[in-house]
């Protein structure tokens, strides 16, 4: 008997420990989080548009992809992360004014091209403004209509049919001169072949028979599809015009290196050689 | 001797060793950049699966790249007249180094490479009828000279360098077809494999006709 009665002591003594630890533990996290609109959480994405920018540089990109994705919500603090041309930065910043739907967030500062982003959601968009710090860079504001778009990865995404894929960022100019005399010029852009559209580097193991037809410019996309796939966010503008206007296309993340599969890096390996390959000799004297 | 020798001939005769200095100089360039050896470096770097999958490839390919810069050698000393006739042991030396490196290395692995070559069956065909005539141009230059028919040796040996010279005029055509019409690398490729040798011959031809009708 006497062994029961202490047997039910230790009982009852070790079940209140554990109830003063779950009790305390539930308290201290909801002081510090009570989170705010968790719906509103993950990547939304659009258009930044320059609205003020140097009217002299010819280096302006009016129009870029951006992802801003919204980690966490709080009344006393709000982060995330802007995910454009390239350039991944932590947002932190606070909820504005009495509206619970209104945002001022910004990058470190640290970076030439961090700056402050000030947004409202209404509904299903998101939409603001951003104004750089540094008012001596090329496009010191921009404005911004996002929609919340998740970003999964699929291997089987392609580049959408519809369009063409011509490379507007290097140009050749040609000299026409016509019957009667006058002399015009042209500007020359190289197009895509068809294969961008058909060649998935993401689900089959490429051969040299399948690249070998291709061009620099054929080969640079397919392999470029493939981080894009990812959501990798592009640093080159030459390779941004392709892939902005997608409709899938939701940059994320400035390094997918760990993210790619055994069978893609093996295709970039042979994609790369086949770019060299392009490079060095498609126009020259030799093969 | 000197002056019967129109003007015309003079001039075409240094356009000709200007050019072909040249290009033979350009050819030396491409083939250096297949040293210090590698499996993996300019041409080969698209012929990868060549490369694993059939482990004579690689040797063959080098003995090409290799030997066929000596055959064209010959385009400066076999056709110039002043050295037959004062020099005939220069003519004999090279020349024989020329039917050797033909008939042992460039021809047969020229032919060898041709079957494994890029753009399908169309330039297969081309380069493999290409190194058979060239082998055969070539014995046949070098037995009519054992008999004695040196105008039947010169005839043939004049279609045997027109076809050792596709080595430049290929080349050449690629460069012109590229920046005219830029075809995808294959499609280039096909249509080179043709026109690299077949105007050299023809072209050789009717110089020959002309040469000898009177």
């Amino acid at each position: 008997m006497k062994r029961i009665i202490y047997a039910l002591i230790a009982v009852a003594l070790i079940s209140c420990k554990k109830d003063k630890t779950t009790v305390i533990t539930p308290t201290v996290t909801q002081v510090q989080e009570q989170e705010i609109h968790t719906d509103w959480y993950g990547s939304w994405v659009g258009n930044f548009n320059a609205e003020k920018y140097n009217e002299n540089s010819e280096d302006v990109s009016y129009v870029n992809k951006i992802s801003i994705v919204i980690k966490k919500i709080t009344s006393d603090i709000v982060t995330g992360q802007s995910v454009v041309a390239g350039n991944s930065r932590p947002l932190t910043g606070t909820i504005s004014g009495t509206d619970n739907n209104a945002f001022v967030l910004k990058e470190p500062g640290d970076n030439k091209y961090d700056g402050t982003f000030t947004f409202r959601i209404d509904g299903d968009t998101l939409s603001g403004k951003w104004i750089s710090n540094n008012k001596k860079v090329t496009v010191t504001e921009r404005s911004f209509k996002l929609v919340k778009k998740q970003f999964t990865y699929y291997p089987q995404l392609m580049l959408p049919e519809e369009r063409d894929y011509i490379d507007y960022s290097h140009t050749k100019t040609e000299e026409i001169v016509e019957e009667d005399g006058t002399v015009s010029n042209e500007n020359l852009y190289r197009q895509a072949s068809e294969s961008v559209r058909t060649i998935n580097a993401s689900t089959q193991e490429l051969t040299e028979d399948q690249l070998k037809n291709l061009k620099k410019l054929d080969l640079e996309i397919i392999r470029n599809t493939i981080f894009a796939r990812h959501g990798y966010t592009f640093k080159k503008k030459s390779v941004r015009q392709f892939f902005d206007p997608v409709d899938w296309y939701v940059p994320v993340s400035e390094d997918v290196s760990a993210d790619l599969t055994k069978l893609e890096k093996d295709n970039i390996v042979l994609l790369k050689r086949f770019e060299k390959y392009a490079e060095d000799n498609y126009d020259s004297f030799g093969r | 001797m000197a002056k019967q020798i129109p003007k015309r001939a003079i001039i075409l005769k240094w356009v000709w060793r200007l050019g072909f200095s040249i290009f033979f100089y350009l050819m030396l360039a491409i083939t250096l950049r297949y040293f210090p050896i590698n499996p993996n470096v300019a041409f080969l770097q698209i012929k990868q699966s060549e490369i694993t999958s059939v482990p004579s490839y690689f040797y063959i390919f080098y003995i090409h790249v290799c030997s066929s810069a000596f055959t064209l050698l010959a385009g400066f000393t076999q056709f110039s007249t002043f050295l037959l006739k004062r020099y005939p042991i220069i003519h004999k030396t090279i020349g024989m180094i020329y039917v050797y490196t033909v008939v042992l290395l460039s021809g047969p692995s020229g032919i060898y490479i041709g079957y494994y070559a890029n753009g399908g069956i169309t330039s297969k065909i081309s380069f493999i009828l290409l190194g058979i005539l060239w082998l055969l141009f070539t014995i046949l230059g070098i037995r009519l000279i054992k008999t004695g028919n040196r105008i039947g040796h010169e005839k043939f040996m004049l279609r045997s360098f027109a076809l050792a010279f596709s080595a430049i005029t290929l080349r050449l055509w690629k460069v012109v077809l590229v920046f005219f019409f830029h075809p995808p690398p294959m499609e280039v490729y096909r249509i080179i494999a043709w026109l690299g040798w077949i105007p050299n011959l023809l072209l050789i031809e009717w110089y020959i006709i002309k040469k000898y009708k009177k």
